[in-house]
């Protein structure tokens, strides 16, 4: 269900995935994108599918899971507000390298990627700020997966 | 506060020939050990075992190292006959008195099983009072160093204080120096100035004595001493000076301690790797180095155990165990630990430097690493990092000139 | 802000004598993991016992040696002294195999505290890590028994699986006493519907509305409280408002063996404890 842009813009705004982003790429941002409030156990993206959707959450939390043959779906993570998923379709082919599902009710900016990409090649400044963001979300998120890698709580550990 | 630090509150320091000293014989050097033993110290000092001076205990004057003396450099010492019949005509050996206060193996608390559980207990045996005969300069500044070390901090430790308060000390002037002393370098020497009950300078026939605490006073009333001349005076006062200009190794000390842990990455630890066997001699010759475990020994019934601590070594690899591994898993890293705890940290631990320059590390250390070399070559090297050529030796340079 | 509070329980005379303890309960946590509570033998010493949240307690199993455990209880309840312990060597396997009633020795408390007192007037952040909950939560227990002298109290905590969790049956007391509570783990389970990541991650969306102004406290993995400090520290809070608890070999615990040193400070009274910046210049040199 797609609500009214100036909401939509105070929404965006309002996010870590926007702090400090100018209002005029705010707006041009804003036409490339719709708000969708979700319930809770909504797949927004299957893994290996192309897609053309990102989304940053302002709300809820979102389970990524990868399928594995013989352990089925595992989940390697969950995103919550201010996180932004489904990159693939603004940096790859928009091929998805997860599957995503919502855990709670959640609402979510959902951004088209070929509009994006558009956007980006027609202004090169909002395209930097975009791929700038982008990159500072895809270098927490691999910091956040080389710790979870580390299996840093494992028995190796002494006790405190 | 120590023993002897109050004493001296009472004596002035000796500051050279105008002081009224006194002379003792060589050949009443024997009452001075005699009454000590009769007043229930275990007379110790430097004697010759094993092809070394160590210290062990005197009973006479004859188990001092007369007219021997000791040749040292990074990496060998050597015993040699001396021309004359000095008593104390060396410098320092393997040994220092932290033997004595701080000694390799003691007891510090034990368990035993009840019918009520275990009880813990600590040992309340009275200390050893020992004399120390022979303490030089470098030797007296290491001791006041353990004092703060052992008894300066938030927990005493009761088995040095008990032995440090009954210490009798009994220091001698350095009237030579070995090519591995710097004493001067760490102003810890040569000249013994504080710290000591009695100090005694060897001249032709005997020894000036100079009091240096209550205690030293109390004795000196019951030896055979006379009133100095200027002669014995002059020739203390040369003697002296003989250890001080025979001193030829130099530290720079100057912004030591940022001077290392700025450099904490620089290559001369890798280099030191290849060099540094990891032998723990350096620490346990050092005179302030206070390293050790506590580690449990048990009797044949399983009932009565012993909390044993022994001299232990930041060079050890199980030193710094945690379940997983040790913290410090190189030869590079321990000798880091080591040189930077000594040089640097000590003095944010303890309000000095943890190094006096008495040069045991350099003859003792098998591959003869000297540590006045290694903190210059980090000196005319500072930020340089593991890996990266010095400036002036870059190949791409030389090519391009 | 420092330092050791050298109680009348660690025997100034003699800082290497052991009291007598009596194990009083046993509450298992998670699998390797469980909480002793010791009650002291003598009953004077029972009374005057009392530690500050972050200090640790040397446990002894004569015959097999001390291990420094981080007291885990309420530092406003006298009685029994809460320890949770993780199996991991020789000492604490035999501890796992002691049941109630046995006996062992303890000395303490030592070693310089979390900084509760300045939490007064502020907001505050706990990142917990694995066995990490267990030194901080005296904090918990501190902050909730005067709830209204702190602004807003957030506990983020982290454990590889949701069985490894530690405390899971208080987080709702807690929450409902006021704390935020913010649950993670490395790798899911079946039926874990919570959040799936580092606690990095969590802190990085963290409502933070006065970070200058906030104090952060993390116990856990080296690693992980790096990049806690770090990303507090991108987010806003100070350097001087950081604070870590390390570990280093222990062995004396009174500071004369020179186990536990690192750098300057002697982590068994110089820490465990230490404010971020003071410890920062050493804390990512390889092997020190």
């Amino acid at each position: 269900m797609t609500m009214k842009q100036p909401n939509l813009l105070k929404i965006l705004s309002e996010t870590q995935f926007a702090d400090g982003l100018p209002n005029k790429h705010l707006q041009s941002i804003c036409r490339a994108a719709r708000l969708l409030r979700v319930p809770a156990g909504q797949r927004l993206f299957q893994e290996g599918a192309v897609e053309d959707e990102i989304f940053v959450i302002s709300t809820g939390c979102v389970r990524l899971t990868m399928n594995v043959p013989g352990r089925g779906e595992v989940p390697f993570l969950t995103a919550g507000p201010g996180d932004l998923i489904g990159w693939s379709c603004v940096i790859g082919e928009g091929r998805m390298t997860a599957t995503a599902v919502s855990t709670e009710d959640s609402n979510l900016i959902a951004l088209s990627g070929s509009r994006l990409r558009e956007l980006c090649y027609g202004d090169a400044d909002l395209g930097f700020e975009l791929m700038k963001r982008i990159a500072q979300v895809l270098s927490q998120r691999l910091l956040s997966t080389r710790l979870q890698l580390l299996d840093l709580f494992g028995d190796a550990e002494a006790s405190s | 506060m120590t023993r002897s630090d109050s004493n001296n509150a009472d004596h002035p320091k000796s500051d050279g020939p105008r002081q009224l000293m006194r002379f003792l014989a060589r050949l009443d050097l024997d009452v001075l050990i005699q009454r000590l033993t009769d007043d229930g110290y275990q007379v110790v000092g430097p004697t010759v075992d094993q092809g070394a001076i160590v210290y062990g205990d005197i009973t006479t004057s004859a188990d001092l190292p007369i007219g021997w003396t000791d040749l040292q450099e990074a990496g060998r010492y050597r015993l040699q006959r001396r021309d004359d019949e000095a008593c104390f005509g060396y410098v320092v050996g393997p040994h220092s008195w932290k033997k004595y206060l701080f000694p390799p193996v003691t007891v510090v608390a034990s368990a035993d099983r009840t019918e009520v559980g275990w009880q813990m207990s600590t040992p309340d045996e009275s200390p050893p009072r020992y004399a120390f005969l022979g303490v030089r300069a470098c030797e007296l500044a290491a001791m006041k160093i353990q004092d703060t070390v052992f008894t300066g901090g938030p927990f005493v430790d009761p088995i040095y204080q008990a032995r440090r308060n009954a210490a009798f000390v009994i220091a001698v002037n350095c009237t030579q120096a070995a090519p591995t002393c710097f004493c001067t370098s760490m102003n810890t020497g040569p000249r013994c100035s504080s710290g000591f009950d009695l100090a005694l300078t060897e001249v032709v026939d005997g020894f000036l004595v100079e009091v240096g605490s209550n205690a030293g006073s109390e004795l000196l009333q019951r030896l055979p001493v006379t009133e100095a001349t200027s002669e014995q005076l002059a020739r203390g006062e040369t003697a002296r000076q003989q250890a001080a200009d025979q001193i030829t190794k130099r530290m720079d000390t100057d912004g030591i301690q940022s001077l290392l842990m700025d450099n904490l990455r620089h290559p001369q630890w890798q280099d030191l790797a290849t060099r540094c066997l990891s032998c723990t001699n350096c620490t346990m010759v050092c005179p302030t180095c206070f390293c050790s475990s506590v580690s449990e020994v048990s009797d044949l019934t399983g009932d009565h155990i012993d909390r044993e601590r022994s001299w232990d070594s930041c060079f050890n690899i199980d030193f710094s165990y945690m379940t997983g591994g040790p913290t410090r898993n190189s030869i590079a890293s321990r000798y880091r630990q080591w040189l930077t705890h000594k040089l640097s940290t000590w003095h944010d631990q303890f309000g000095t430097s943890g190094c006096v320059g008495c040069g045991r590390c350099i003859t003792w250390c098998p591959v003869g690493i000297d540590l006045t070399q290694e903190v210059a070559a980090i000196r005319s090297s500072p930020g340089l990092k593991a890996g990266e050529l010095k400036r002036d030796t870059s190949p791409n340079e030389e090519a391009a000139s | 802000m420092n330092l050791a509070a050298a109680s009348a329980t660690a025997n100034p005379h003699n800082p290497w004598l052991a009291h007598t303890v009596r194990i009083d309960r046993i509450v298992k946590e998670t699998p390797g993991v469980a909480t002793y509570e010791l009650l002291f033998e003598d009953a004077a010493v029972r009374d005057a016992f009392a530690f500050r949240p972050g200090q640790f307690n040397m446990l002894y199993l004569p015959g097999l040696g001390e291990i420094a455990i981080s007291i885990s209880g309420d530092p406003n309840q006298t009685g029994c002294v809460p320890h949770t312990i993780r199996e991991a060597g020789n000492v604490t396997r035999t501890l796992a195999e002691l049941s109630v009633g046995s006996t062992i020795g303890l000395r303490g408390p030592f070693g310089a505290w979390w900084p509760v007192d300045e939490c007064v007037g502020r907001d505050v952040v706990l990142v917990a890590g694995g066995i990490g909950l267990a030194p901080l939560r005296p904090v918990i227990y501190h902050l909730l028994s005067d709830r209204e002298r702190y602004g807003r109290v957030t506990l983020v905590i982290g454990a590889r699986e949701p069985a490894a969790l530690l405390y899971p049956s208080e987080y709702d007391d807690w929450i409902r006493a006021g704390l935020d509570v913010q649950v993670t783990v490395d790798r899911s389970v079946g039926t874990w519907h919570g959040n799936i990541g580092m606690v990095t991650a969590l802190l990085h969306r963290l409502p933070l509305p006065d970070p200058p102004n906030t104090l952060l406290m993390t116990c856990g993995p080296e690693v992980m409280m790096w990049y806690t400090v770090q990303g507090a520290m991108e987010r806003g809070l100070k350097a001087e408002s950081l604070y870590v608890s390390l570990e280093r070999n222990m062995n004396c615990a009174i500071g004369l063996c020179g186990h536990c040193q690192f750098g300057p400070q002697f982590l068994c009274k110089d820490g465990p404890v230490f404010r971020y910046d003071k410890v920062a210049s050493i804390f990512k040199v390889d092997d020190l």
